[in-house]
Order: C-alpha cells, then structure tokens, then sequence
C-alpha cells in the first residue's frame, strides 16, 4: 500500500472511532487526534526523505496506488506524488498536527470538533495525494464543509456569523464554479476517465481547440482563484480567519486554501496550455493586486488577525505571479512559496490564537510589550513577521525571490510592484504589528498574560524549524520541484528551457552520486 | 587553510544560536561564548592576513539554489579588501564585545544583547566574505535585521522600537532598489557571481547595454540605505537610541559601511560604458551624459555636508557622533564617485578604528554621568576620567584630520581624489574642504563643551573613570587610530582596485610626507580646514555654559537642530502617498468590496431566505446540506452526459 495511504487513512480512521467515543471522555478524544496526526506527519516525513529513492511510476509520480471504484465512469481511487505535491503533503500533514497541538483552547463540544478537524485533516491530505479529479475534489469538499461548520459554532467574535455566512457563499461558489470546468474538461477531453495521468497525457497529444480550451480556462481560474483568494475575490479570507478557531484558521489559510494553486498548476496549466498562454498577462495583474491592495489594506488594519489574514491574502500574489511567468524558475518558486507560506499562516494564526486566549483581545491598540511577559511567543512572533516580510534564512525569501527572478523576463513591470510589496509594504505592516504588540510598553491587562510551557511551545517549534530548514536548505525543495516544474513548463511553452536541459542532467548525475 | 574562513564566518553563528537555546539564564557564559566566537575570527583572520597578504585566492562555492539559469552558491571571497574588511570586523568588534562586558554587566537581558551582537558579526561577515551578489543581499538583509533587533534591544521604550522600525523601514526602501538591480544584472549577464559578471564585462564592456547607469544606480541604491546616504540618511540618528557599544559597532564602524564596501567590490560595474535606456532619456532629456558615479559622487558629497551642519548644532554628544559618522559617510561614498575606491577603502578602515574609539569614549562619558547624553550638563571631565579624555583626544584629532593621525591620510586621499584631473571635480574638492572645516568646527565643539571647563551638573562633579574592561578597548583603539595612516592600507586595497596613479608602500618614514608629495594642495587644503575649525570652536566655546550659537543666530541655529525638517517633510510625503493609499484601499475594501458587493448579495439572499423561510432554518448545517446536495447534483447530471 501506499504510504499516501496511511497518510490519508490515519485521521479519517481516527475519526470513525472517536464517533464511538463516549463524548466525556474529553482526554481521549485529544489524544487519539494528536495520535493520528502525528502518525500522518511521521509517514509524510518518512515519504519525503524517501522520495528521491522511490520507483518512478507513469506520468512521473512516485509511491502511486490505484484501486479502481466506478469502471464506467473511469472512477478510481488513485494516489500518487510527484516533486510539487511531496512537499505540499508534508507541510499538510505538519500543520494539522500543530493544529492538533493548539485545539487545547476548545472547551464545548469536543466531540463534534475534534471529528471534524479530523475530517478536515483527511479531505486536506487526500486532495493533494489524489490523481483522480472526482477524488480530487471530493477530499477537498470534505475538507472545505468542516470549515464552515468549526467557524460557525466555535468561531469568535462580533462578525461571526456574516463570516461564516461569507466564506460558505464565497468558497462554495468558487468550488462549484471549478466544479464545472472540471466537468467540462472531463466531457471535452471524450475520454470517459477521470484518470489525471492520462487525461494529462492524452490531451498533450490531442490539445483541445483553442475555442475550448479557451472558454474552459476562465472557469478554473476563477473558481480555483476564489478558492485562493485571488484579488478582488478575496474579501472572505481576512473576516473568516479572524472569526475562526485558531487550528481551523492555521489549517484553511496554510493548506487547505493552496488546493486552488494546486489545482491551477496541476490541471489548468497543463491541459489548457494555449488558453493559459493568453491569460498570462491577466493572472499577474490580478497577482499584484493581491500583493499590493491587500498589502496596503494590511497596513490599516488594527485587528491582528485581520492583519494577518489581509497579509496571507498578500503573500498568494507571489505564487500567482510566479504561475503566470511560466519559467521553471517562476513555477518552481511558486510552489516553494505555497510551502512556505503554509507553515507560515499556520504559525501566525497559531501564535495570535495564544495571544488571544491569553490577552483577550486581539485589538493592537490594546496590546503591546508583550515580549517582556512571553519572552517564547513574543519571540516566535517576532520570527513569523520577519519571515512575511521575506528575510533571508525563512523559506518564504527563497521562494519569493525565485517568484521574483522568474518573471522578470516577460513581467518586468509586475515584478517591480511585486518587489514594493514585498520589500516595502510587507515590512511596514509587519513591523507595526511587531512594534504594536510586541513591542513597546505593557499595558493594564486583567491578568499577566503566561508564557507558553514546553507542551505549548512544541507546535510553533515545529513549523518554526521547518521554515528555516527550507529557508536555509531551499535546495532540499527546489531539487524535488524542478523536474516537474520543468516538465509542466514544457507542457505549456512546448519548449524546455535550453538551460533546463543541462539541469536536468546535473539532477540525474546528483542522483547518481547518491 | 580553505576551512579557515568558513570557521569565521560560522562560530559567530553557533554563538548566537547557542546562546539564545541554552545559555540564556548564565549571563557571563553568554557573554564569554560571543566574546570567545569574535575572538578566535581575529586570530584567524590574522591567519590569513599573514599567509596571503591581500592575494585573492580561488573562491570557494557551496551550491544554494541551482535552476538551470539561475544559479546561486554561498561562497567564500577571500581577496585583498575582504581580508582587511575581516580584520576590522572581528578586531574592532572584538574589543567592543569586551567593552560590552562591562558597559551592559548590569542589564538583565545582557544573553539577549550577546546573542544578537553575535548574529550581527556573523551576518556582516557573510557581507564580507560574499561571492555573488544574492548572496551579499542575504546577508545585507540579516545585517538589517540584527541592527533592528540592536537598536530596539529596550525595546519597552516607545523610542527604541520606533528608532529599530525606522531602521529596518528605510533600509528596505534602498533594498528594493538593490534587489531590482540585481535581477538586472541576472538578467543581462546570466549569473550573479561576482568574478564571472566581472570577466563577463571585462570581455565585453557593452553588455548592459542601455541599461548599464540604471542597474549601477539600483544597486547603488542599497548601498544608499545601508550606509544612510541622503535621502535615505534619517534613520541613523535614531538608530542612536540603542545601547552605546552598538552605535559604536555597528552604526559607527562597521555595518553602516557595508554600502562602501559593496560599491568597491561591486566597482567593476561603474566602469563599464554608461547609458540610458531610451524611454527614461525621452521623459528626462537632462541625464544624458550623466553618469552612475557623477550621481553617486554627488549624494555624498552633500550627504556629508548636511549631516556636517547638523552635527554643529546637536547637543546629544551620540547624535553629534552620529551626525559626524553620516558626514564621514558621505567623504566615502563620494571616493567611489570620483572613482577613487582604494581612497574610500582607506577612509572606511581609518574611520572603523576612530569612530568606534569616540562612541565607546562618549559611552565611558555617559556610563560616568549616569546615563546623562547632553554635554551641557557635563564639562570639566579632563580630571575625572584621564583615559577617557586622552583617548578621546585622539580620536578627535584623527577624525579632524591632523597629521600623523589615520585620519589625515584618509580624507587627504579622498581629497586628492576630488582633484583628480580626469574623474576629480573642483566643486566637490571646495564641499570636502569645507566639510573637513565644519567636522573641526564640531568636534572641537563637542571636546571643550564635554571635558573642559566647570562641572556644569551634580552628576558631573561626581564622575569616576569607567572600569578596566571598557578603558582597555579604548587604548586600544587609540593605538590604530594614530598609527593606520602609516601602515600602508591604500597600497593594500590597490591590489585588486582600479587607481588612478600608482600606490606603493615604502615604509612608515615615507608615508608621513606622502600626501606632501603626492597632492600638495589637497594636503594644504586639508591642514588649513583643521586650523579654521577648532580655532573657530575654541573662540566660541571656551568657558560657555550655553551654545552661544543658539542665542546669535536662532533661525540658523533652529534649522540645524531641527534635521533640516526631513523627518517632518518625509512623515508629510508618506502621508500623502502611501499612507493615503493604503487608507483608500482599506476604505474600498471594508465598504466596496466587502460592503455593497458581499452585503448586497447578502441581503439579496437574505430577502430571498425570508421567502423561501417555510422552507429553511438558515442555519449553517442546512448550507452544508444544500452543497452536497448540489454536488450530487453535477455529478448525474455528469452521468447522464456521458452515458448518452
């Protein structure tokens, strides 16, 4: 069996037994979801580490299973992972275990929650391992109902309801706007198969009509784009995350909300090349509008979590504009900031859930110092803001600047406003957060906010490492990436990038090395 | 040997990490691990000072990232002014880690402080030691970030953590010049090393093409931040706000001429033919024929004269150092204008050793009168604190520029630079002259005001020499700063830098005439500028209490106090550019966006779920319900599709 299996299997199994967990036994409960996912996070590490050795099945995936479920429809449960989804799979299953780690602040209902974070956690991993379109999106709807449902009854805050009211409208229609171009693409390709290997290859044999391809790619664009937050449809994002629990947030905004990405880099790309070649110029306006206008919203902002949630919003500019270069250096920098940025909104939103819990409140007027009280999460704090703001030494810089560099051959100009965003924007509203809650001094609070216990630190800990494992060894990542980046940038341009060749060859005698 | 730079660069970095996860609770073994960490860099950049004496050596590469075009390595550089850079760096740092030992004893976040100035070291080494231009961005922005964390370091005073703010702000702005400049250069060249763009260029100057003044001016443009050229000079005076030691390390000697040593390294960059893209020559037909260098020799030329006017009016004896280091910024920024790098080389090493004698002096003087900064309140501490008076003197003296001390022979250089007859320009020679007049003027100012004359305070009166450890550094330092100027660093640097005539080294008799024999003028010049100055402060300042200027001329006088108004001018701009931006954004975002579009479509489905309310509860597991169902839905209708 596939370890995606396992991986997959581990929470949606844990969730079935806790169904039949008497609902008192409260410890039990959130033992067996740590248990489960941590038992994902070890299979997905082990995956990881192991990729490069692996077999190298058909249509380049590795550690592939494929059980068929509906022969007529071409229904079949097929897992698999290539350079750009091992990595997704491992910062997925690293999240829901942070994520695990923090639901200590939910006290109602434990039951109800803990099963559908388990849910969640399951539709997450499997609509990333899954190279089948009907489970692809299955696993994600399985993810995504979960959502609305842990922001509706555990959510926090005034705006509650007309959050969850939002993002439910927003995401459902953007699903089912993605829904239809992927049906479409099934009915156009005539192939009777939801089989994303050969549906990738057929079509890159027999390319659909320009016509076709034409009238398909706006509704992957726009319906996976809502998913992502793409500007101006991302006014759900900032107002939900800020209503959400905390572990629904860091799991949303980190993992689940890049299946939009995924799917555009996956699907749309690659089996609508001549489509997303004149779409190009489109999807990086958009992009800058989400690295600049959300930027400059962030700026306003003086709810921390709104900051937050606007500047997630911001950093998905950089994987749109690193998509719409079609390099391989811009490809495989998108993906390094899909990683990235990951395991940075989960750390944020993880970091201003503690405060939350211990301060109250989250309005920076009314906070500040607090690194004086909480030397650790003050700490943390101060890294998670540097890393948004793109330093060196955080996996986001190294895949911003490839985003960057990518680009700028047919984007030049995006790539300037991309820079002022990054550079210049991200840093001021980063740095207010920092000086206003952080910093400065502490104001009268009803009780001294307490610092995170070893227990408590664990997750931040975790994600912390890994940002700065894959911002000092960016190459553990890229190395993965580039030779499926470059083949989907070959799908697209139909030209592999003459210097692509001789990376490959470097790649191939690196291997050999190994 | 090829280890050697590698274990430099890397123990700073165990410190930091070390410290910040084991020892925070033992202050003194924190303290002892950063000190021991810059410690051993010194003896082994001695090491390899003595074995290769300036050659380059082969560089060395580890690969980073490797995308077929892009290639980027963290590498080692080790040549002529990386081995002096690594020298000052890690002996200048050295002895204020061990000033620090004494000046922060009683602070209680005394590992935090260690950790960080140990993160520093480690970054500005990586500047030092860079081999390609990502690279020297990597560690430029780490560099930034320890500043930050330095100059906040009291970080519950609203002052400091607006001052590291500040910092980090403005230096991002000249980063993102930088940051586009390099991907120019990528872009044109295909690599981003340093000795490949060089060999590249040197093979076919024309390769920038139309774009060779602009990528020199982006580049530049990092530079401009991190050494606080005007206009992106107003963070530094803040950046006073942290702990003395790190104004003396880092916002005196060594970060703050990163920039400097950036332009030299990357020179060969402004040497090649320089051009304007068509469109920007359209707009501004004014440029052409204006060069990278004529621009940048010129922002220091008037960096250095602004921040000389201003420091004669300041009152905080740091700010008036800070103000003299901006001024002194400005001398080295313009050396690499005039296109002569090796005199800016000379002025960066002389200016590390006294710069960083006065702060830690003003910081002995300040750690006596009990953290009391305004030299009003002092006077009369010639008595009080010997070592410190002494050793102050000669800082100041060097900084003056009276010889034999360093500082004479640098800035000579620099002025012999302006008369150059091909690159030099007469009009900046009449700006140094005169900003050698001012600086003077000001020191002068500063050692009457502070050392001389009666105890003007209770604090004054009371003062007692610092302890061994902060005076020890300062001998210290004294010893370099009267003696560099013979040592023959310019001949040094000449050995991988473009010069305009020859520099050789004949020994230390020679070099006390040379600048006599070289450029007599300049030397002249330079003399007489000294004489003017401190007599024009001893004249007006001996046995004042209050600064007569204020009283003679109060409109002047208010002018210099107050910066020249920029922070007032910028925190203007910005409000009317970005600040009103970001709040049309955020107003469309909350009202248009999430207002009239969200809400109206959810009043819509509001007015509608009233109608349909026999029928739905509204609540949100209906939602879900109803979204399954609607999958369900697509996926006959899928079926049905495909089966016909």
């Amino acid at each position: 069996m596939s370890p995606l299996t396992y991986i997959i299997g581990w929470p949606l199994l844990m969730a079935v037994i806790l169904a039949f967990i008497p609902r008192n036994y409260r410890v039990l409960m959130r033992l067996g979801t740590l248990l489960a996912t941590f038992l994902s996070l070890l299979v997905a590490v082990k995956m990881f580490v192991q990729f490069g050795g692996a077999e190298v099945g058909l249509g380049g995936y590795r550690f592939v299973q494929q059980v068929p479920w509906v022969e007529s429809l071409g229904i079949s449960y097929y897992v698999g992972v290539d350079g750009i989804n091992v990595g997704l799979i491992l910062m997925g299953a690293l999240v829901a275990f942070a994520a695990a780690c923090v639901s200590w602040e939910i006290k109602t209902h434990e039951k109800e929650y803990y099963l559908l974070l388990l849910v969640m956690t399951g539709g997450i991993l499997g609509a990333f391992s899954s190279l089948d379109l009907f489970f692809f999106y299955f696993f994600h709807e399985l993810a995504l109902v979960p959502t609305f449902i842990m922001i509706g009854i555990w959510g926090r805050g005034a705006d509650r309801n007309f959050a969850t009211f939002q993002i439910t409208m927003y995401l459902t229609v953007g699903a089912l706007i993605a829904l239809a171009g992927l049906v479409l693409l099934y009915l156009e390709a005539g192939l009777n198969t939801f089989d994303l290997v050969r549906l990738t290859e057929h079509l890159q044999n027999n390319p659909l009509k320009a016509g076709a391809q034409n009238f398909i790619f706006p509704f992957l664009l726009f319906g996976f784009g809502i998913l992502v937050s793409l500007w101006p449809f991302h006014s759900w994002a900032p107002v939900g995350y800020g209503s959400a629990p905390t572990a629904t947030a860091m799991l949303h905004a980190g993992v689940l909300k890049k299946f939009g990405l995924y799917g555009l880099i996956k699907i749309a790309l690659p089996l609508l090349p001549n489509a997303a070649q004149g779409w190009v110029h489109v999807i990086a306006a958009l992009a800058v509008g989400n690295i600049l206008y959300c930027g400059w919203v962030a700026m306003r902002q003086r709810d921390l979590n709104l900051l937050i949630g606007n500047s997630s919003v911001a950093h998905m500019g950089f994987t749109f504009l690193g998509l719409a270069s079609l390099t391989l250096i811009g490809i495989t920098g998108a993906v390094t900031v899909m990683i990235a940025h990951g395991l940075l909104a989960a750390l944020t939103f993880g970091l201003s859930g503690y405060i939350y819990n211990e301060t109250g409140t989250l309005d920076t007027r009314k906070l500040g110092g607090l690194l004086r009280p909480m030397p650790f999460i003050g700490t943390a704090m101060v890294m998670a803001m540097m890393a948004g703001c793109g330093l060196p030494g955080f996996a986001n810089f190294a895949g911003e600047l490839l985003v960057l560099f990518g680009a700028w051959n047919s984007l030049s100009g995006f790539v300037v406003a991309a820079a002022w965003g990054a550079l210049v924007v991200g840093a001021v509203y980063m740095l207010r957060a920092v000086r206003n809650v952080v910093h400065g001094p502490l104001p009268e609070l009803e009780r001294t906010p307490r610092d995170a216990n070893a227990w408590r630190k664990l997750p931040f800990v975790l994600l912390l490492a890994a940002l700065l494992w894959f911002g000092i060894f960016p190459s553990v990542l890229v190395n993965k990436i580039k030779p499926d980046a470059a083949r989907i940038v070959k799908m697209v341009t139909g030209s592999e990038e003459p210097a692509t060749a001789q990376a490959m060859a470097a790649l191939k005698r690196g291997d050999a090395k190994n | 040997m090829d280890t050697l730079p590698w274990i430099i660069l890397l123990l700073p970095l165990f410190s930091a990490a070390g410290i910040t996860i084991f020892t925070q609770k033992n202050r003194d073994l924190s303290a002892k691990l950063s000190i021991g960490a810059v410690g051993v860099g010194f003896v082994l950049s001695l090491i390899l000072f003595v074995s290769y004496r300036g050659e380059a050596v082969p560089t060395q590469q580890i690969e980073w990232i490797n995308l077929g075009k892009l290639g980027i390595d963290i590498g080692i550089q080790l040549d002529a002014i990386s081995q002096l850079m690594l020298l000052i760096v890690t002996g200048v740092g050295g002895l204020i880690h061990i000033y620090s030992y004494g000046y922060m004893r009683e602070d209680r976040s005394v590992s935090r402080f260690f950790a960080s100035l140990s993160l520093f070291t480690f970054s500005m080494l990586g500047i030092v030691l860079a081999s390609n231009f990502v690279q020297m961005f990597i560690f430029w922005e780490l560099v930034g970030l320890s500043s930050y964390l330095l100059i906040g370091f009291w970080y519950e005073r609203p002052s400091a953590a607006d001052a590291a703010k500040k910092a980090f702000i403005t230096n991002r702005l000249g980063d993102f010049g930088f940051i586009l400049g390099i991907i120019i250069i990528w872009a044109l060249l295909g690599t981003v090393s340093f000795d490949v763009a060089r060999d590249k260029l040197a093979a076919d100057p024309a390769l920038l093409g139309s774009m060779a003044t602009v990528a020199g001016l982006l580049i530049f443009c990092g530079a401009m931040g991190k050494s606080a050229q005007f206009p992106l000079h107003v963070w530094l005076p803040d950046a006073m706000e942290g702990p003395t030691p790190v104004s003396a390390l880092i916002h005196a000697a060594t970060m703050v001429a990163a920039g400097v040593y950036m332009l030299c390294r990357t020179f060969f960059l402004f040497e090649v033919p320089q051009a304007w893209p068509e469109a920007v020559l359209g707009w501004f037909p004014f440029l052409e024929g204006i060069t990278a260098l004529g621009i940048i020799a010129w922002i220091g030329g008037i960096t250095a004269l602004l921040a000389a006017l201003i420091a004669v009016q300041q009152d905080d004896i740091k700010r008036v150092l800070a103000y003299s280091t901006l001024s002194q910024l400005g001398y080295m920024v313009m050396a690499v204008g005039l296109a002569a790098p090796v005199a800016a080389m000379y002025h960066l090493t002389t200016h590390a050793f006294f710069k960083a004698l006065l702060f830690l002096g003003a910081g002995s003087v300040i750690h006596a009168m009990h953290h009391q900064q305004d030299m009003w309140e002092m006077g009369g501490l010639k008595a009080k604190l010997p070592t410190t008076y002494w050793t102050f003197m000669v800082g100041t003296l060097a900084l003056c520029g009276v010889p034999p001390f360093s500082g004479f022979y640098s800035k000579d250089a620099v002025l012999a630079a302006a008369l150059d007859g091909h690159h030099g320009s007469p009009l900046l020679f009449v700006l140094g002259v005169g900003v050698a007049v001012l600086t003077a003027f000001y020191m002068f100012r500063l050692l009457i005001t502070t050392f001389y004359g009666q105890a003007r305070s209770e604090h004054a009166e009371h003062a007692h020499e610092s302890p061994r450890v902060m005076t020890l550094p300062l001998v210290l330092l004294a010893v370099p700063s009267l003696l560099a100027g013979l040592w023959g660093i310019d001949a040094f640097a000449a050995k991988m830098l473009p010069v305009s005539h020859p520099i050789e080294h004949h020994g230390w008799f020679h070099a006390v005439l040379e600048p006599v024999n070289h450029s007599p003028l300049a030397a002249t010049f330079g003399l007489l500028a000294v004489l003017v100055g401190a007599l024009g402060a001893w004249h007006l300042y001996r046995g004042v209490e209050r600064d007569p200027v204020e009283r003679r001329r109060p409109v002047l006088s208010d002018f210099m106090r107050q910066r020249f108004f920029f922070d007032e001018i910028y925190q203007f701009f910005i409000g009317l550019t970005h600040e009103l931006i970001a709040r049309i954004s955020s107003w469309l975002d909350q009202w248009i966006v999430g207002g009239l579009i969200v809400r109206g479509t959810a009043i819509g489905v509001e007015i509608t779920g009233r109608l349909l309310r026999l029928v739905q509860t509204g609540n949100i597991q209906t939602y879900a319900l109803l979204l399954v169902a609607g999958i369900v839905l697509v996926i006959v209708m899928t079926i049905r599709a495909t089966t016909h």
